[in-house]
């Protein structure tokens, strides 16, 4: 076992010895764990959104002027600037698409350190799937858990004071800039 | 419709799933061990030394890098993703195969253990493809997002996206050589060289210009003469104009926004099919390569091809995860995926930083010289034995 590991084994398998009852206290560690790994990784691409917003922005901003140009042009008929806009919305949407995949790593980290730790405590266990030749490993236990505690931090997520903040300042962000291009449209619009 | 949508979904991913439990041989878990334990024990090439200290995929004496090269050459490719784009799952795979050489020890293997050779190859493909599984995941939340969908495009893309994720490794685990898989690779660099080359052409650029002044020239015709800036500021409209008109073997029609559009069923099937296939063979590529397929060939809005595609690249991923977690044939070494994706994460947010001082198209323009030397150094090491590029 790595050093690193060795020094989080004793805190980590705590939770797995809380009932006394193998599959209880199986599942409820897997879900702590999940759990912390869900938390950790919203931490960092929260971190990791407050830096790069502007352009996110930009790009999602871009992507969305053509596409909803393209449709414009669509409704009027025109061809040619429908095709237009419609390669560089596509063009657009493909950068937005890359930064959005490097970004998604900045969330899903802490899944693969808390499988490794799960792959030297638990890589033999098996559970057997009723009727089929099939067994799930840690590996399905965790993924399951982990959707199961996404789903649920969902719901509460923003009623916590750090992420309600990063959100205010994202909001912020967003709206500074609406207002701004609003701002600039009346001004071309001459009103 | 979205509750009709999310039927026909989840029946997809059930059907897609079963048909995996079914069809799939089951693994056994112990292959990697199995597959070790008959491989010659000493210190040669081609041998296992069980003293050894455990290194890729906890086989000893295989390499194993310090952990800052993973995550160093994980921004590097983050980097790549935030900056241009496609190019960053091409070099995630060369870290794999070449820079971390994860690909000349398993070659080692192949006089004296062919199966671990086979097997070696695989997990190097499935390293490569945790990216598309990226792809796939945020594909799939992104374009569902959008909620604008086209049912009957999105289960061809979905039928041939199924049978090519599902075929292809049925077909290929454990019989792809890592030479034959290395130079498959190679042309797959060729081909994203050529897309990245022709964009940084004269002609490749006008296109891109004169794209952008038709649209401008659009834009201040139409828009900015009639539109209040409330009525601008308010989202396009949803996919409620979307009209199917014609169920067809050979031609599907629908209308949107009055204006008809149609297409052989069979060109997303068979779309659907090639992505999928590459993806689940090479290791890269994966559900963002459905929306230019479908805009440029099939000439669909990009408003609806990119939600219609969520339904595609859903039922494969959750054909993959199913897979993977219960007929697990091949062994993954997530200490290598773990720190590789520290590093996107890193990468990822340089390069927003970076991409206001370096201009995209003399990036693109290093991307091609890189992919053309990484491209003939594959092919060649694949298809001829050894590579005519140093390095590689």
């Amino acid at each position: 076992m790595h050093p690193i590991y060795r020094l989080l084994d004793p805190f980590l398998i705590w939770f797995y010895r809380l009932t006394g009852h193998t599959l209880a206290d199986f599942l409820i560690g897997t879900l702590v764990l999940a759990f912390l790994a869900l938390i950790i990784g919203e931490v960092t691409i929260s971190l990791a959104f407050l830096v790069t917003k502007k352009r996110i922005d930009q790009v999602t901003a871009e992507a969305d002027r053509y596409q909803n140009l393209s449709m414009e042009a669509l409704k009027a008929g025109d061809k040619q600037a429908y095709k237009a806009a419609n390669k560089l919305a596509n063009d657009a949407f493909g950068k937005s698409f890359f930064m959005q995949i490097a970004l998604s790593a900045a969330f899903l980290w802490p899944v693969f350190f808390a499988l490794i730790w799960m792959e030297y405590r638990f890589s033999g266990l098996e559970f057997p799937l009723p009727f089929t030749n099939y067994s799930l490993g840690y590996v399905g236990v965790f993924i399951l858990l982990y959707a199961a505690s996404y789903l649920l931090f969902k719901r509460v997520k923003y009623k916590l004071p750090y992420f309600r903040r990063i959100k205010a300042i994202l909001d912020t962000c967003t709206n500074q800039k609406f207002h701004q291009s609003l701002k600039l449209r009346e001004t071309n619009n001459g009103t | 419709m979205r509750k009709k949508s999310l039927l026909i979904i989840g029946l997809l991913a059930t059907l897609a799933v079963v048909a995996t439990l079914v069809l799939a041989l089951p693994a056994d878990a112990g292959k990697l061990e199995e597959a070790i334990a008959k491989t010659p024990q000493g210190v040669g090439k081609g041998m296992i030394d069980p003293s050894a200290p455990k290194g890729f995929m906890g086989i000893p004496g295989a390499p194993k890098s310090f952990f800052l090269f993973y995550i160093l050459w994980g921004a590097w490719v983050g980097w790549i993703f935030s900056s241009v784009g496609a190019f960053g799952g091409i070099m995630a795979g060369v870290g794999h195969i070449t820079v971390f050489g994860l690909a000349d020890y398993g070659r080692t293997f192949k006089d004296t253990n062919p199966t671990l050779n086979k097997l070696l190859t695989d997990s190097i493909r499935v390293c490569n493809q945790y990216l598309v599984a990226l792809s796939a995941l945020i594909s799939s939340v992104t374009y569902y997002r959008m909620g604008r969908l086209v049912l009957p495009l999105g289960l061809c893309l979905a039928g041939g996206g199924i049978a090519g994720a599902y075929l292809i490794p049925v077909l290929t685990a454990g019989k792809i050589t890592l030479r034959a898989y290395i130079g498959y690779f190679g042309l797959v660099v060729f081909a994203v060289a050529y897309v990245l080359f022709y964009e940084t052409t004269a002609k490749g650029q006008e296109k891109r210009k004169a794209a952008r002044a038709a649209s401008k020239a659009f834009e201040e015709a139409h828009i900015k003469k009639k539109a209040a800036p409330a009525e601008a500021a308010k989202p396009a409209a949803v996919a409620s104009g979307v009209r199917v008109t014609h169920w067809g073997l050979t031609k599907i029609a629908f209308t949107f926004y009055g204006v008809e559009f149609s297409f052989n069923p069979l060109w997303p099937v068979l779309g659907g099919f090639v992505i999928a296939a590459i993806s689940a063979f090479i290791g890269v590529g994966g559900g963002f390569l459905y929306v230019p397929f479908l805009t440029s060939v099939a000439g669909l809005p990009m408003f609806i091809v990119a939600g219609t595609s969520a339904l595609a690249v859903l039922v494969s991923m959750i054909t993959s995860i199913f897979t993977f977690m219960f007929v697990k044939s091949v062994p993954v070494d997530f200490i290598l995926i773990g720190t590789e994706l520290v590093g996107i994460a890193i990468g990822s947010v340089l390069g927003p930083m970076t991409s206001k001082y370096i201009p995209e198209v003399w990036l693109k323009r290093l991307f091609v010289v890189l992919a053309v030397y990484v491209g003939i150094g594959y092919v060649t090491k694949g298809f001829l034995g050894y590579s005519v590029m140093p390095g590689m």
